[in-house]
């Protein structure tokens, strides 16, 4: 092999440096990036059943955000188990819906590396490492976005949340939107449907069953909130 | 005739095949009706239904559970193109099991023009007249009594009123009524008469078999007759496909609606599409709905789900109607983060919510197949030109909602205050220049993707709902509508369904 010139020599380090500090430049991106999706969120309270810890972290600042403490109606976001709702629709939705689902959580979580909340650096830290004012700042920005697809962003999320908020029976007692206890009468389909997934078999009544029928009565807006939704229920 | 057979998922337990003389796909309005008719003229009827029979033990009052239970792609679905959600159900009885019953005949005007413009001689309304009237005395129509209108609704009859513009108590497919709003999730009074508890019983009791959590993934055919379906069997909720059957039937009648049943089509081979129309001319009736804030409260959460509309806007190209959901749902409208969305909440048991449905025909997309799964692609824009009729409607309604005594109003259109105080101030809804993305829009009600015509190069179905290229394949559900027809469909779709089954059981 002919030896190299000098130059060509230094060239060929020059280049060998520069390959190495790319990659070594793009080893620490990579590190920093998974840390940054993977590391030093705090395991989950009970046991999930879809979502990952990362994503229940992203779900408690958003509905801590979105709810915070006081107000005219006194649970957070928090109190309301907002994130526990979540995960329960996420684990009863479809594959495709999940996913869709799952990614409203990464946008909101990394998007102020794009969109960083105020305070300099500290701005760039994913969502859930925000302080709640940087937190409220980063929700607003998507809000009023000129842009459609982060004002989708938002309101999906915010819908996400704001059903879970609403299925909390202290929220929905508070603002006397429980629903009323019913009692529904037993008509001749429920005599050939059994419950979802149970046998034909499993069908509890008999032709003796049947009651009638509504008499169209309006509900009393006093009477007894349904099962679950009673004081009694907490 | 001896008693049906109902089969639910638990009761598969291998592949199997069906005879019958017309095999009826979907359990909607239209298949519900088709099947029941069919029964009744003494013919032997398979109806096949992808989603499982909920009781009232498996309604979800919460909202956003029960639309995922309910709903295919757990009420996620959306157009592209123009972002809007739709909904289509996945259950016994279809979509009569979640809306609110609305039951309304086409106006006289839109079935004339139908007839004029896609060269149909017999759809006029005193056409359909008897076949609305048949309907109406199986479901019990009636419009929704005072007693169970509840405050919210009766504001808008108020606020109406004070303006001048027509309104009437909304006629529902509903008997005892108590007024609990549950329509969307189910009706635990057993008062709306879906067709889970009227017509698929009656169905069942003439002698139909009755296949739930079957999907239909197929028409089979040979030479130009269909020859019966074929599909799997798919576990409630998930989807997951198990044992096959196949149905023979001397008529196949497709009735899984108007997004489903261009996509069957479509994976059948691309049958009943010389024309090219297949999946083609979707319309919507795209909705947007307003909030009202009043001095005192409202209480919501009781009276009918939808009790009251208005037509006066209707040849405008609008109809303006009240509404009510899980207030979760409706929430989910409010603007604001933090305390001041919390504030906004508790205004919930001050408030009604109105919302106007639109007649936008100039805005149309497509159902295409996806390669894998049923779930299909939906294209839809609405078009600019059709945009102020949107705008022109909440401003209607921010007008009646100020005439009620609102003391403010959220329009929910971005670029615009989140809450106004006056009337003047939503003027500027009919100065500015709306573009498609600042209004949150909603269409449940989705036509015309296999569309009727008098000329077979340019619809999928005749007048009758018979399919041009194939002398037995039928479709009987809103993909036959030539055009969106201006006022809640549910009625007209069984209107027709019946006409189709009639003429069905004439041939076969």
């Amino acid at each position: 092999m002919m030896p190299l010139r000098g130059g060509a020599n230094r060239r060929l380090s020059f280049r060998a440096m520069w390959g190495w500090a790319t990659a070594a430049a793009l080893g620490a991106l990579g590190a920093w990036g998974c840390a940054r999706i993977f590391v030093g969120y705090p395991p989950p309270s009970g046991s999930p059943q879809a979502l990952r810890r990362r994503e229940l972290a992203t779900l408690a600042a958003v509905a801590e955000a979105l709810f915070p403490p006081g107000g005219e109606i006194p649970p957070s976001g928090s109190d309301a188990g907002i994130a526990a709702y979540v995960d329960r629709l996420v684990a009863a939705s479809q594959p495709r819906q999940r996913q869709l689902m799952r990614a409203l959580f990464f946008l909101i979580e990394h998007g102020t590396l794009a969109f960083p909340a105020p305070g300099g650096l500290s701005g760039l830290r994913r969502f859930s490492g925000l302080d709640a004012s940087q937190r409220e700042a980063v929700l607003d920005a998507w809000q009023h976005s000129g842009w459609f697809v982060r004002r989708l962003v938002f309101t999906s999320l915010r819908a996400l949340c704001t059903l879970g908020y609403f299925a909390d029976p202290t929220v929905l007692r508070r603002l006397r939107l429980a629903p009323y206890a019913i009692d529904t009468p037993v008509c001749e389909a429920d005599l050939r449907y059994p419950r979802i997934g149970a046998a034909a078999s499993s069908i509890p009544y008999t032709a003796d069953d049947l009651t009638p029928p509504s008499d169209g009565a309006p509900i009393d807006l006093d009477g007894p909130w349904m099962a679950g939704f009673a004081e009694d229920a907490d | 005739m001896s008693e049906g057979d109902l089969r639910v998922f638990a009761g598969y337990d291998r592949d199997f095949t069906e005879e019958a003389d017309a095999v009826v796909v979907g359990s909607g309005p239209g298949g519900a009706i088709v099947a029941g008719e069919l029964t009744r003229a003494g013919y032997r009827v398979v109806l096949v239904e992808e989603g499982p029979p909920f009781t009232p033990g498996d309604y979800e009052v919460d909202g956003g559970l029960s639309m995922a239970r309910t709903l295919r792609e757990g009420g996620l679905r959306t157009t592209v193109g123009t972002v809007m959600p739709t909904m289509q159900a996945v259950a016994l009885g279809g979509g009569s099991l979640v809306n609110s019953a609305i039951c309304n005949r086409a106006p006289e005007f839109v079935l004339d023009r139908w007839c004029e413009d896609f060269d149909l001689s017999d759809t006029h309304l005193s056409d359909l007249d008897p076949h609305y009237d048949a309907v109406a005395e199986t479901i019990g129509i009636s419009p929704t009594p005072e007693a169970v209108q509840g405050r919210r609704n009766l504001l808008f009859r108020d606020g109406c009123d004070a303006l001048g513009f027509s309104s009437e108590p909304i006629a529902r497919n509903v008997r005892g009524c108590r007024g609990s709003g549950e329509c969307f999730t189910g009706c635990r009074s057993r008062a709306k008469q879906s067709m889970d508890i009227t017509t698929v019983p009656a169905a069942l009791r003439g002698g139909a078999t009755v296949l739930t959590s079957a999907r239909v993934e197929a028409v089979e055919t040979s030479g130009d007759r269909a020859i019966g379906v074929m599909g799997r069997i798919v576990a409630p909720f998930t989807g997951r496909p198990s044992h096959r059957f196949r149905v023979r039937a001397r008529a196949v009648v497709l009735a899984a609606g108007c997004m489903a049943t261009p996509v069957l089509l479509q994976k059948s081979g691309g049958i009943a599409n010389r024309s090219g129309q297949v999946g083609r001319n979707l319309q919507f009736h795209p909705g947007v709905g307003v909030m009202g804030i009043f001095p005192d409260r409202v209480e919501p959460q009781f009276g009918a789900t939808q009790g009251y509309q208005s037509r006066e806007f209707l040849e405008a190209g609008f109809k303006l109607e009240t509404l009510w959901a899980p207030p979760a749902l409706l929430a989910v409208r409010l603007p604001g983060s933090g305390l001041d969305l919390k504030r906004r909440l508790a205004d919930v048991p001050y408030s009604a919510v109105w919302d106007a449905i639109a007649s936008c025909d100039r805005s149309l997309g497509r159902v295409e197949a996806r390669r894998s799964g049923f779930d299909p692609k939906i294209t839809w824009r609405l078009n600019p030109d059709d945009t102020p009729i949107l705008a022109e409607a909440v401003y209607r309604l921010a007008e009646i909602f100020f005439a009620a005594g609102a003391r403010s109003v959220l329009c929910g259109v971005h670029g615009f205050p989140d809450e106004i105080h006056t009337l003047e101030e939503a003027e500027i809804l009919r100065r500015r220049t709306l573009r498609p993305s600042d209004l949150v829009l909603g269409g449940n009600h989705a036509f015309c993707t296999t569309r009727m015509h008098g000329d077979p190069t340019r619809g999928v179905v005749d007048e009758l709902g018979r399919c041009h290229d194939l002398e037995n394949l039928w479709i009987a559900d809103s993909g036959v509508f030539p055009r969106c027809p201006s006022v809640n469909p549910m009625w007209t779709i069984m209107a027709l369904a019946r006409r189709t089954a009639l003429a069905l059981a004439e041939r076969l």
